[in-house]
């Protein structure tokens, strides 16, 4: 696919464009669910339910420097700032009834899943609390064993309960042949994002993992849709394309190939830059690459059996595995990525994200002996951030990367 | 007779060692969402993993700075060696970190066994049954340790035994605000409830209830203290004591709320439990809000506190997110409250002072 028409695609997917598709579903009469990432999009799409999602509306709104009111009403209305900042700014956004793109349709009802953090359940018990709305639980009790067919089980039936709560609530009904569409274009959105991280493997990877940052959004809030699947297929093509031209985002050619671990830092995304400048290019993250892409056994969504595809998919959580199975993946990353070092980000926002990446890194550095850099910070929230000390903290770890380059340990 | 229970607390662990030297296993919930039921049917003693305040805890802890206080806590006691008598660990979820430190121990193998229980959110039907599976499957395993079945029948017993416990705690915290019995010897006698045999604790809950203390005059004002840090809530009833209030009664997250659940009754014992667990239990964010908010206000108004000091533990989300839910009432009902957040400690509650003194001149 060419250049031009990836352009033409990827404005549809835009976190504005997707605004103006909520505002204009809408008008139209659409039901507006408040939903959290990780719900399954294509049934909603299904259905003709249009979401907002304010986890990542939060992102977008740090990303471009714009969480600032939605964080001080949430310091007005009492939460903490040791509270997660994604759930501060995003309660912000509710509260106040404003995105960074303007403003957000009166909701008809929301719908959380209350597994990938424990604060989903209290978050939108709050939503249904303070601002009526009938709420939905997608209930995925934690484990550390998502592959449990009994879990599994149980998790298709909150699907089924989930499509007969939208049914319940407001005039929408599912359409089968509708969810096997959505289910297609998601399966394909998936393997393309999948195909696409795979050319990091080439040298040099062609990919930035600030790009890749900002291309996940359909992944969180438009899966299913023809427009992403269209998005990520002409994505993998312009990456096949550079990495034939040998195109790299490493200025100067890349010198260390990193893996990042941890949701980007949205307010300071410039930090990866600063790495690029500097020669080093990120080449795998779990965030990209174990939370997105047909996270079942065989890579693909089976359309024949939509609720239990589903099922495996949306269950198939990384922090809900042992650290051992979480090293794993680090393990076989850093042999097919030929990677150098590691970066971790202990991100105070996400104790699910943050809890045991010390024993994490013990273990690569045993087995691997790379150097690890640790960062400290906040997903969203950029209080207390050092742009200073980051750059300096990054100067000092490359120098270690080059010296063992060289052959001269720092 | 007060006394015993401050003591039975401060020497659970040296009490744990003594009942393992007799031959009895020992197995701790990580929190009170973990049925000890279950463990007490497999003949083993079920205890609770709690807080404690040591400097050397503080010091071995070895955690990620923006981690409560109650997980470092128990971390440093974990380093420290102070829970080495225990044969497992059964944690069922109330929050990500004690989720997530969960995987932090099967790393380091902190505990011979550990067994994360999957616990629904919700309490319909289909959540019934699937807990009712999941406690099926880790009677099966605490039987296998123990080397005696969960059965049906030892199970029911449990559970009348647990629920006969939970009905003296009920009786005690009712009769406490108009007895002579402190706030913070009220605190001991929860505590202990955590870590000592069913059996023992009911015995002597059951001997205070007949022979309460006479009640003492009561100095104004009077207030309710919400916490789940055992020693921060201590430190901050002698704190408000001091400037003159009275605490006549408290909503510690192991104490009143420990006691509200009875398991129900229902042919099928584990059904019966998860039945008297899921969303039973009010622990913030696991228990609906509308209820919290009318528990509190309803406990306060049967002590006759007239103001409520709500203790938030530094990065414990479900408190600092529930101060937000509860504070929309409390505001709507012109309940007095002071919501304080600090760190598990001396130095950090210190700094509370002023504002305590504060809010207790302000209710005078």
């Amino acid at each position: 696919m060419a250049e031009l028409d990836l352009k033409t695609i990827q404005k549809k997917v835009t976190a504005g464009a997707s605004h103006r598709k909520v505002v204009a579903a809408a008008e139209a009469g659409q039901p507006i669910c408040v939903a959290s990432a990780g719900i399954p999009n294509e049934v909603l799409l299904a259905m003709g339910v249009s979401a907002m999602y304010p986890e990542s509306l939060a992102a977008i709104s740090s990303g471009i420097g714009k969480a600032g009111p939605f964080f001080e009403e949430a310091r007005n209305r009492g939460l903490s700032a040791a509270v997660c900042s994604y759930t501060r700014c995003g309660l912000g956004i509710c509260w106040t009834s404003q995105t960074a793109f303007g403003a957000i349709p009166r909701p008809a009802l929301a719908i959380t899943d209350v597994n990938m953090c424990s604060l989903h359940a209290t978050w939108w018990a709050y939503l249904e609390d303070h601002f009526k709305l009938p709420t939905f639980y997608l209930d995925m009790p934690v484990t550390d064993d998502p592959s449990a067919p009994d879990y599994i089980a149980y998790y298709a039936q909150q699907i089924r309960e989930m499509v007969a709560f939208i049914e319940g609530n407001t005039q929408s009904r599912l359409d089968m042949d509708r969810l096997r569409a959505a289910l297609a274009h998601s399966d394909r959105a998936g393997l393309y994002w999948r195909k696409m991280l795979d050319l990091r493997k080439h040298r040099p990877s062609p990919l930035s993992f600030r790009s890749l940052a900002g291309w996940v959004l359909p992944l969180v809030i438009a899966l299913g849709e023809e427009d992403t699947a269209d998005f990520y297929e002409a994505l993998y093509h312009q990456g096949v394309a550079d990495v034939q031209q040998g195109k790299t985002p490493a200025q100067g050619g890349e010198r260390y190939r990193l893996i990042w671990n941890g949701i980007p830092i949205w307010h300071h995304l410039q930090l990866i830059n600063y790495f690029e400048e500097k020669g080093a290019n990120f080449v795998w993250e779990p965030y990209t690459s174990l939370n997105w892409g047909n996270k079942t056994s065989t890579g693909r969504l089976d359309l024949d059996r939509p609720f239990d595809t589903m099922a495996e998919k949306y269950t198939n959580v990384y922090t809900n595995k042992t650290i051992e199975r979480r090293f794993q993946y680090f393990d076989e990353a850093i042999r097919d990525y030929g990677v150098d070092g590691v970066v971790m980000f202990s991100n105070r926002s996400c104790r699910p994200q943050s809890i045991g990446l010390h024993e994490l890194a013990e273990l690569i550095q045993e087995r691997h002996g790379l150097p690890i850099l640790f960062f400290e910070g906040d997903q969203a929230d950029p209080e207390g951030f050092s742009w200073d000390d980051a750059r300096m903290r990054v100067d000092g770890y490359l120098e270690i990367l080059e010296g063992r380059r060289q052959g001269t340990p720092a | 007779m007060i006394a015993r229970f401050r003591e039975l607390h401060e020497t659970r662990h040296e009490r744990a060692r003594a009942l393992k030297a007799q031959g009895r296993k020992i197995v701790a919930s990580f929190y009170a969402l973990a049925p000890k039921e279950l463990v007490h049917a497999a003949g083993m003693v079920p205890v609770q993993l709690v807080e404690d305040r040591d400097a050397r805890y503080e010091t071995r802890a070895e955690l990620l700075p923006y981690l409560c206080g109650m997980s470092r806590n128990l971390g440093g006691q974990i380093a420290a060696g102070a829970l080495d008598y225990l044969d497992g660990v059964m944690v069922a979820t109330v929050c990500d970190t004690n989720r997530h430190m969960v995987d932090v121990w099967a790393h380091q193998r902190a505990f011979a066994r550990l067994w994360l229980l999957r616990t629904p959110a919700k309490d319909d039907d289909g959540a019934i049954a699937y807990y009712a599976g999941e406690l099926r499957r880790v009677g099966r395993e605490l039987g296998a340790l123990s080397g005696q079945p969960v059965t049906d029948d030892r199970l029911g017993e449990s559970i009348g035994l647990f629920n006969e416990h939970r009905a003296l705690l009920r009786r005690f915290h009712a009769a406490r605000p108009a007895s002579g019995v402190s706030a913070e010897e009220a605190v001991h006698v929860v505590a202990s409830a955590l870590t000592t045999p069913v059996e023992e604790h009911s015995a002597l809950v059951r001997e205070l209830l007949a022979a309460l203390p006479p009640a003492a005059p009561r100095a104004e004002p009077r207030l309710m203290v919400s916490a789940l840090n055992i020693p921060m809530a201590l430190d901050v009833i002698r704190m408000a004591e001091k400037y003159g209030a009275t605490v006549v009664t408290d909503d510690l997250s192991h104490s009143p709320r420990y006691g509200s659940a009875e398991v129900p009754a229902d042919a099928d014992p584990y059904r019966a439990l998860a039945r008297g667990y899921l969303r039973r239990v009010p622990a913030p964010g696991m228990y609906p809000l509308e209820e919290r908010a009318a528990w509190i206000r309803q406990a306060m108004d049967q002590a006759g506190a007239q103001g409520l000091i709500y203790l938030v533990q530094l990065y414990c989300d479900a408190y600092a997110f529930e101060y937000a839910t509860l504070k929309d009432r409390f505001d709507r009902w012109k309940l007095p409250h002071l919501r304080l957040e600090a760190e598990a400690t001396p130095a950090s509650i210190e700094q509370l002072n002023v504002r305590v003194q504060a809010f207790v001149e302000s209710l005078l």
